[in-house]
């Protein structure tokens, strides 16, 4: 039988020459690499306005990762975006702009146009298309938006005066149900001039038909064939006063973004899940430190100084190892609102005796025993010097397989509580976007990258401790060595 | 020789007595307390008498100002006619003692296991605790205790294995495989078995327990069931049987070094006997005692589990109850629940200090 191993360094040694050891160092040594770069990847304010519909206002929603192209045969249409000039919002990079220009018909009036150029090479549809427009107008000018397609077809979708004077800001949700009647009446009339199956008005779906080949099915998304090549999209603006001006902004919307795909209120699931590692780690490491530091040092104080101390910490234990954490969480949660701090106090202190208490007890009743603590004691050695330098460092190998060994369940706690809805309110964590997935029917729908990648996520992290935990488990209980 | 013999076996006997009483007042002062904590937190600390009263105000008012014979009262007496009613309301839901002392009769009543009405029928049709409760409890146990069952014989089994062929590629593969499965609570495994099972390959439903609409006739309604239950089974199966088997296995690696195995050896006895008489007799208390608790620990369900999979069951019916703050049923279930694990307790304690003389000698 191999020699037992003594002190944190020889243990750390041992274990790192283990393979669990040495993968749950890798991965852990990932995991942190991942806290530090992070924060430059996304910064915290990306975070704090997570819950912000506006700031992710440009992205397709519930879209798969961009890189599953790969695997299919088929290229599905990515987000395309081209603007002029819009006052909301910082430009963003890979936005094309609007040609712009103005021509004077009389001296009273003018004609400004925008015209938009783009090339449409996928298999697949865009999930919609938007345009957003701001004008100022002194009278009622005529806004006029044409459809230029590759086979030369041009289509006259939307012709109306603004409402009001002054600025006016109107977006125009191109596929949705709410849009403006004469929208889809224009695209419905226009397909069907070139050959469409009718279809009724609430079916018509100018995403579809805009950028399908002539033919029959073009109204029908199922039968619908993309029609591939240059389009462009021109908005005049007729009688206008010298003085208005015209901005715009067009959005065709992919079905596919990012590296992780993104969630039914458009927010990118990368930056999510990216969050995800530090919270998880943090709070699981936090957890984990705190309640087995607790524990270890009541353990250690109830076997040295015995008698009453000694009964009331057993007694403690028993108490708060039958006591259900989890359903009380939800209680507190469901209650109260609690962020994530709060939910740590409150794991900490159902947590402050424990497993570890007991194993503690047992290894520091022997070393009591030992001869070197005998002679501490027999030179005067303090008390509390003897339990924190003489007796303490002992456990220090076995607190740490117990700290390894706890971090997965308190990561697990925290994401349950998440995933039922009543995890920090404002906090991207794993839990909580596996939570939505979930509530918004991730699993039936097939949406299966907004709920398995922070599943992978969290099942990574707490393997990475549990084999840490294993490894020491192994290097410190001899019978279970490989050797 | 013999007076010895007795005030020793008396002293044991005593010894025990002891050490039963000391358990069984921890096990009853963490059920008072436990009961004590979730009722004082369903009812957000006196939060929603608060809520009651506003709302017996609104009620009273309401009533009121509908009469004719009230509205023709001077304003004084409308005021004092308003405030007798609402006392009288008040002292009739049992609202006018101090929170504390209400507190305490939940508390007393929930012990006394005086469940009463629920604030929803939860689709059983009655309002009484009993009545839901009983309709939950069979589709946790029939999910939960089936799973434990199967886990704990399939991994008791492998551990025996994996013993058997220590530091083999197998034991080493099912070890690291044992490992995760522990780690992983059985809901996130539900995630990963939905995607492939019901999504990928469409093989069985994605959860509840019946099809919408249920079939009529017997055979078919059976099968339904089953088919509905095949993944949640599964799932929780598998996810708890790698604690059995890795605790099986060092359990016996460790028996197996033991000076009687060794003897057992060297008498020349074949590994198969050895392994039956003489490890398995020694492994067995503990591992009973794990099959035990799960058993029990199995009937409340898993709340996450159970939302996972939409079962229907007890922990499904927690997080039903605390969602629409129903204190009554969120104090029931948790008494009932502490009752089952307390007295689960106890009974082991008993066994195991009756088995264990160590345990006697002790005193703990």
């Amino acid at each position: 039988m191999p020699a037992p191993v003594v002190g944190l360094r020889a243990a750390v040694r041992e274990a790192l020459r283990t393979k669990a050891g040495l993968f749950g160092f890798g991965m852990v040594g990932f995991l942190l690499a991942l806290v530090i770069v992070v924060p430059v990847l996304a910064p915290y304010d990306v975070i704090s306005s997570w819950g912000e519909s506006e700031r992710w206002s440009d992205n397709p929603y519930s879209a798969a990762p961009d890189w599953l192209d790969a695997f299919s045969a088929t290229k599905a249409a990515r987000t395309k975006i081209v603007e002029w000039n819009l006052l909301q919002g910082p430009t963003r990079d890979r936005v094309d702009r609007f040609t712009y220009s103005e021509s004077n018909t009389t001296e009273l009036f003018k004609i400004i146009q925008l015209r938009a150029r783009w090339t449409f090479a996928y298999d697949g549809f865009p999930q919609e298309i938007r345009l957003q427009t701001l004008y100022w107008s002194t009278e009622q000018p005529v806004i006029a938006i044409e459809w230029t397609r590759p086979d030369d077809e041009n289509v006259t979708i939307y012709q109306a005066s603004p409402q009001r004077l002054g600025p006016n800001v109107e977006t125009l949700s191109l596929s949705s149900m709410t849009q403006p009647f004469n929208v889809l009446s224009a695209v419905r009339q226009w397909a069907v001039g070139v050959g469409a199956d009718p279809v009724p008005i609430e079916k018509v779906r100018p995403h579809i038909a805009l950028f399908a080949e002539k033919g029959p099915g073009m109204m029908d998304p199922s039968r619908a064939k993309v029609l591939k090549g240059y389009y462009s999209m021109t908005i005049t603006v007729f009688n206008a006063e010298p003085s208005d001006k015209m901005q715009a902004r067009f959005t065709s919307f992919g079905t596919v973004f990012g590296i992780a795909g993104t969630d039914h209120l458009r927010r990118d699931l990368f930056i999510g899940l990216l969050w995800g590692a530090p919270v998880a780690l943090a709070f699981g490491v936090a957890a984990a430190v705190i309640t087995v530091m607790a524990q270890v040092i009541l353990g250690a104080l109830g076997a040295f100084y015995g008698g009453r101390t000694d009964e009331i910490i057993q007694r403690g234990t028993d108490f708060l190892i039958i006591l259900p954490v989890l359903p009380i969480l939800i209680l507190i949660g469901q209650l109260y609102q609690i962020s994530i701090v709060w939910t740590l106090l409150i794991v900490v202190m159902f947590n402050i005796l424990g497993g570890t208490t007991k194993v503690i007890r047992t290894i520091a009743l022997q070393v009591k025993e030992e001869s070197y603590v005998e002679t501490a004691r027999s030179y005067g050695a303090s008390r509390l010097r003897i339990l924190f330098r003489y007796i303490m460092p002992r456990t220090m190998p076995y607190t740490f397989a117990l700290l390894a060994l706890s971090v997965p369940g308190f990561i697990f706690l925290e994401a349950s509580l998440s995933f039922i809805g009543l995890g920090d309110p404002v906090l991207p964590t794993w839990g909580a976007l596996m939570g939505d997935a979930s509530r918004n029917g991730a699993l039936y729908n097939g949406l299966w990258w907004w709920i398995a990648f922070p599943a992978l996520g969290i099942v990574f992290t707490t393997i990475a401790f549990a084999l840490l935990g294993y490894a020491f488990d192994k290097v410190l209980n001899p019978r279970l060595r490989e050797e | 020789m013999k007076t010895v013999k007795r005030s020793g076996a008396v002293a044991s006997k005593m010894a025990l007595v002891r050490f039963l009483v000391k358990r069984a007042a921890t096990l009853a002062v963490t059920l008072v307390i436990a009961t004590f904590i979730v009722v004082i937190i369903a009812n957000q600390g006196g939060l929603v008498d608060k809520l009651i009263i506003s709302e017996i105000e609104i009620g009273v008012a309401q009533e009121l100002n509908a009469d004719p014979s009230y509205r023709r009262l001077p304003p004084n007496d409308q005021a004092r006619v308003f405030r007798e009613t609402v006392q009288e309301r008040i002292r009739m839901r049992g609202l006018d003692q101090p929170f504390v002392t209400k507190t305490f009769r939940q508390t007393g009543d929930a012990l006394t296991l005086n469940l009463g009405l629920a604030q929803d029928t939860y689709g059983t049709g009655s309002y009484r605790l009993g009545t839901i409760i009983m309709e939950r409890l069979p589709r946790t146990v029939l999910l939960f205790t089936t799973a434990t069952i199967i886990s704990a014989v399939v991994g008791v089994w492998l551990g025996l294995r994996m013993a058997r062929k220590a530091l083999s590629a197998f034991d080493r593969g099912m070890t690291l495989l044992s490992i995760t499965t522990l780690v992983i609570p059985s809901w996130v495994f539900g995630i990963f078995f939905i995607l492939v099972f019901s999504f990928g390959l469409r093989l069985v439903p994605t959860g509840g327990m019946v099809s919408a609409p249920a079939p009529r006739e017997q055979p078919a309604l059976l099968l339904d069931q089953l088919w509905h239950l095949a993944l949640p089974l599964a799932t929780v199966s598998f996810s708890s049987f790698g604690g059995w088997s890795y605790t099986t296995r060092n359990l016996v690696l460790q028996i197996m070094d033991e000076d009687f195995v060794t003897a057992a050896r060297a008498k020349g006895l074949p590994e198969r006997t050895i392994l039956r008489r003489y490890v398995l007799r020694a492994a067995s208390p503990p591992i009973v005692t794990g099959i035990v608790l799960a058993l029990i620990g199995s009937w409340t369900g898993a709340i996450v589990t159970e939302l996972v999979f939409n079962w229907p069951g007890l922990g499904l019916l927690f997080l039903q109850a605390v969602q629409s703050t129903d204190a009554p049923t969120i104090i029931a279930l948790t008494v009932i629940f502490a009752y089952l694990f307390v007295i689960t307790v106890f009974i082991l304690d008993v066994v195991y200090s009756l088995l264990d003389p160590r345990i006697r000698a002790l005193g703990r």
